[in-house]
């Protein structure tokens, strides 16, 4: 300690950087993978309601050009390369939390079914990621409720109406509406990414994707 | 996990360009204090009669070092957060030959040549008059040299990866390599005192 006041000011710096260095080989810095939930929050925003859009939402946002939210899909590259709903960007499912995604960004997540989207949903809320959604049923409702949405047997006019909107929006999108179902019929092609090019992007009346309103004129 | 900041939405986007701006204000405050406002000073560097530039930047280096990861140690930083700039290393040796040319002939590096015409220096101010052309010329002529952007692409690498050693290893030789530095360059200084002097213009 007897040598410390004869140092210079600089020369004591560079001892005590010294110091510091040497003790960081001991520093653990790896990121933290470990989450904390609340608990409570989560289990509420999802008896809200608060945790997913529909497919008929998000279809209604990608017609309206909406850019304020990321879609991600969360499956592996070649389900991806196969089929993706278009806008959207491919995040598998192990690498969610790598940094490719911000903890402010409004975040819509989907896979096969809703499982694997619902445990990422789970795990970047608990990292802090503030608006996290999954597509409620993922890419299964996507097929059936837009790509490719059935028409009921005997339908009330009210029911005729919104199948002939989501009839609409099926073609937008590359699908086909379908008939009174068949069950257990041969499943439909996906279409390719280039989907349906030269079809005019469906009008959507205000609120169309909230639910079945009063069909408008010329619509 | 409080940090980084912004990444944890501690602020929006137009608070962080006010935060960019505040941080920018105190980068040229140090570098104007460290007499790097004045292109003689600058380049006494390559004269090795004055090594300031390469222990002001070199202290900068491993006090950040240290800070971040004592931070991240203690948890309050997550590493994981923080940007890192890709690697194209073909792009990087070329553009930092080029920054160097351009620093021995101009005199300044960009941001002491903002620095300096912040103090009334005619000399920066032609510079960064220069390099606003310049940057306005990589513009133009980007489809042209295009290839050479992303030339030696390896994506986002930190020395840990690279060499396989732990990252408290890295700090630790970091640290080793500025003190020895620091003891090389005021042995340097010493030893080329009072010789190549640049022409001292009045001034």
């Amino acid at each position: 300690m007897r040598v410390l006041p004869k140092l210079t000011l600089n020369q004591r710096l560079g001892v005590l950087a010294l110091a510091l260095g040497a003790l960081a080989v001991f520093a653990n810095v790896a990121p933290g993978h470990t989450v904390t939930v609340n608990a409570k929050e989560l289990l509420t925003s999802v008896a809200r309601a608060e945790d997913h859009v529909t497919p008929a939402e998000l279809a209604a946002w990608i017609i309206e050009g909406r850019a304020d939210y990321r879609l991600v899909d969360i499956r592996n590259e070649k389900a991806f390369a196969e089929y993706h709903i278009p806008t959207a960007e491919n995040v598998p499912l192990a690498t969610v939390t790598d940094g490719a995604l911000g903890r402010t960004d409004r975040i819509v997540l989907y896979g096969d079914g809703g499982i694997h989207a619902a445990q990422a949903w789970m795990v970047l809320k608990g990292k802090g990621y503030t608006q996290v959604y999954t597509l409620l049923e993922g890419l299964d409702a996507w097929k059936d409720e837009v790509l490719f949405p059935v028409m009921p047997q005997s339908p009330t006019p009210e029911e005729k109406a919104r199948f002939e909107r989501a009839a609409q929006v099926a073609k937008f999108f590359g699908g086909q509406p379908r008939a009174a179902a068949a069950p257990g019929s041969e499943p439909m092609a996906l279409p390719t990414q280039a989907a349906a090019p030269g079809v005019a992007p469906p009008t959507l009346p205000a609120g169309a994707a909230t639910g079945p309103k009063k069909k408008r004129e010329g619509c | 996990m409080s940090a980084p900041f912004y990444k944890l939405g501690a602020f929006g986007d137009e608070a962080s360009l006010i935060v960019a701006f505040l941080i920018g204000i105190g980068f040229g405050f140090f570098l104007e204090r460290a007499g790097f406002g004045s292109a003689r000073k600058l380049v006494s560097q390559f004269y090795l009669n004055d090594l300031a530039v390469f222990k002001v930047m070199f202290t900068a280096i491993v006090t950040a070092m240290l800070g971040v990861t004592y931070l991240s140690w203690a948890g309050f930083l997550d590493l994981s957060l923080v940007y890192l700039v890709p690697t194209y290393w073909v792009a990087q040796v070329v553009g930092g030959l080029l920054l160097g040319v351009g620093f021995v002939v101009g005199g300044y590096c960009p941001g002491t040549s903002v620095a300096a015409t912040a103090t009334g220096k005619i000399d920066g101010l032609v510079f960064v008059l220069g390099f606003a052309a310049g940057t306005l010329g990589f513009a133009l002529a980007f489809p042209l040299v295009k290839g050479l952007y992303t030339a030696g692409d390896i994506g986002t690498k930190t020395l840990p990866q690279v060499l396989g050693i732990p990252y408290g290893i890295i700090v630790f030789a970091v640290v080793l390599m500025a003190v020895g530095g620091f003891m090389g360059a005021t042995w340097v200084e010493k030893k080329m005192a009072g010789r190549a002097v640049p022409a001292k213009a009045t001034e």
